[in-house]
């Protein structure tokens, strides 16, 4: 009886062994295929301004008022998949949620693309992608790849770095010890356009990119052109340049753009940001500011003028974890459109200030 | 003080001494990186942008993510800690442009997969390093 039992239990030991081992195949095999990994960001604003709403970014609806706290500005959660096809072919699908232009968390795809790795400098991308508008844009939801909570909003103003339907081509080029990652990308978009709200046109864009990376120093040229019918008629141009160096121990970061449209003008928005790491902190300064250069057939003036100085510190407080805490000051040099709020009462005056502290946890996993 | 205590003082000191430069020496073991017999050198500001996702030449390998070896490769090859390492391979994943390097447990597994593949740069102790691989770089 006892050698019966001990018997079956082997048995079924055995059994479970070999089931545990397949299943582990089993995991192995799709391992090979498919990776999944996420990210997140948990945030609460406090503004203090009671004239209109401090916003996360240029399409967001609605933000924090005055007097209270809020965690739509900043917050959001995404999901990604990439499968490796073969050597040569591989995917990636990306959604993400976050406060939409509809004032929604609505899980949007942002990523979708087939890539085919030609060489191993040379891929083809079909399919959903993140425009390279400014530095970061096209992780700009990403909290944990950021050395800020959040971009400043101002480099964002004329262009929200929406995604493209499209194809782009990738080609890394070596001279010496300068490396260019050259892009150029054609697709179908929708172009957030100024004026009193988030308003968005279908339209082509191309784009021309040249990132020049020497050891820690990198240089981006980016030219994005845009043509769509409906009105106003979109003929929009953005250049940016920017530049970042950043040894590890310390950096400096310095990103502009330069829009042109017949309709809205000319505007000319910038940054500049430097930090330090120390240990698992890292606080960091930024300046950032969005100035109209003319005014288009729109009559606007001053379309978006505003300017931000804010300081803050990150802390890696443990593995694929980290806090930040900023604090900063608004100035509304324009209240045509303002670029970091949103509702904006009939008592709101240029020059009014309004002081900002945020507050985010960001994830990777 | 007797000289005898104070020769048992000096020894004592000694001892302490020749302890803790024996830890340091246990701590700061010698890395190098190794590459297949077949493949050519490596600089070490290659070594970098590998491991940095900057460039898709060769095929980097990774020990245990926080391991010891990890974290004083990662400090010595690019200046950066295990957290900027991560944020910065977020950036890569992210964007759908690539996935960061596989982790293997231990040297030994390193050195398996860079003695199988011609591309691939693995990084181990000095004490580990045998016949099936190269060394390209010492890391000091």
């Amino acid at each position: 009886m006892g050698f019966k039992v001990t018997r079956a239990i082997a048995a079924s030991m055995l059994a479970l062994g070999t089931a545990t081992a397949h299943a582990e195949a089993a995991i192995d095999t799709i391992d090979k295929y498919v990776t999944f990994s996420g990210f997140g960001t948990l945030g609460v604003v406090h503004s203090d301004y009671r004239q209109a709403d401090f916003v996360g970014n240029v399409i967001q609806p609605r933000g924090v008022g005055s007097s209270s706290w809020s965690a739509t500005p900043d917050s959001d959660l995404g999901g990604q998949a990439n499968f490796t096809l073969t050597d040569a072919l591989s995917g990636v699908v990306q959604v993400l949620s976050r406060q939409d232009a509809n004032g929604q968390f609505k899980p949007t795809l942002e990523w979708a693309n087939l890539q085919y790795q030609i060489n191993s400098d040379l891929k083809v991308r079909l399919g959903r992608m993140v425009l390279p508008t400014y530095e970061h844009s096209d992780t700009q939801n990403v909290g944990y790849t950021l050395p800020w909570v959040r971009i400043p909003i101002e480099i964002a103003y004329t262009d929200a770095g929406l995604h493209s339907d499209g194809v782009d081509v990738l080609y890394r080029v070596k001279t010496g010890s300068v490396t260019q990652n050259l892009q150029v990308q054609l697709g179908r978009t929708a172009v957030d356009l100024p004026g009193a709200e988030f308003t968005s046109t279908p339209a082509t864009v191309v784009v021309f990119s040249d990132t020049l990376q020497y050891g820690d120093t990198s240089l981006r040229l980016v030219y994005q052109k845009y043509d769509g019918s409906g009105f106003p008629k979109v003929r929009l141009q953005v250049s940016g340049v920017g530049l970042t160096y950043d040894p590890g121990a310390w950096f400096v970061m310095g990103d502009s753009n330069y829009s042109q449209d017949k309709y809205f003008g000319d505007l000319l928005a910038w940054y500049v940001s430097g930090g330090v790491r120390l240990g698992r902190f890292a606080p960091y300064a930024i300046y950032s500011t969005t100035r109209a250069q003319s005014v288009g057939t729109s009559g606007l003036k001053s379309l978006g003028n505003d300017h931000t100085v804010a300081a803050g510190v990150r802390w890696d407080f443990a593995k694929n974890l980290d806090t930040k805490l900023q604090l900063q000051r608004v100035v509304l040099d324009s209240l045509n459109d303002t670029a970091s709020f949103a509702d904006v009462g009939p008592s709101a005056r240029v020059g009014d200030k309004t002081n900002v502290l945020s507050w985010t946890l960001d994830f990777v996993f | 003080m007797s000289p005898v205590i104070r020769h048992i003082r000096s020894s004592a000191l000694s001892a302490v001494i020749l302890a803790l430069f024996t830890v340091c020496d246990v701590r700061a073991e010698e890395i190098v990186v190794i590459v297949n017999l077949a493949a050519a050198t490596i600089s070490k500001q290659q070594i970098a942008d590998l491991y940095l996702g900057r460039s898709d030449a060769r095929t980097p390998i990774d020990q245990a993510v926080g391991s010891e070896i990890y974290v004083e490769f990662y400090k010595k090859v690019t200046g950066r800690d295990s957290a900027q390492v991560k944020s910065i391979w977020s950036r890569i994943l992210f964007t759908g442009s690539g996935v960061p390097p596989k982790q293997l447990r231990d040297s030994a597994a390193v050195k398996k997969a860079v003695a199988a593949n011609p591309k691939a740069v693995g990084y181990i102790e000095k004490s580990a390093v045998d016949a099936s691989i190269k060394v390209a770089v010492s890391i000091d």
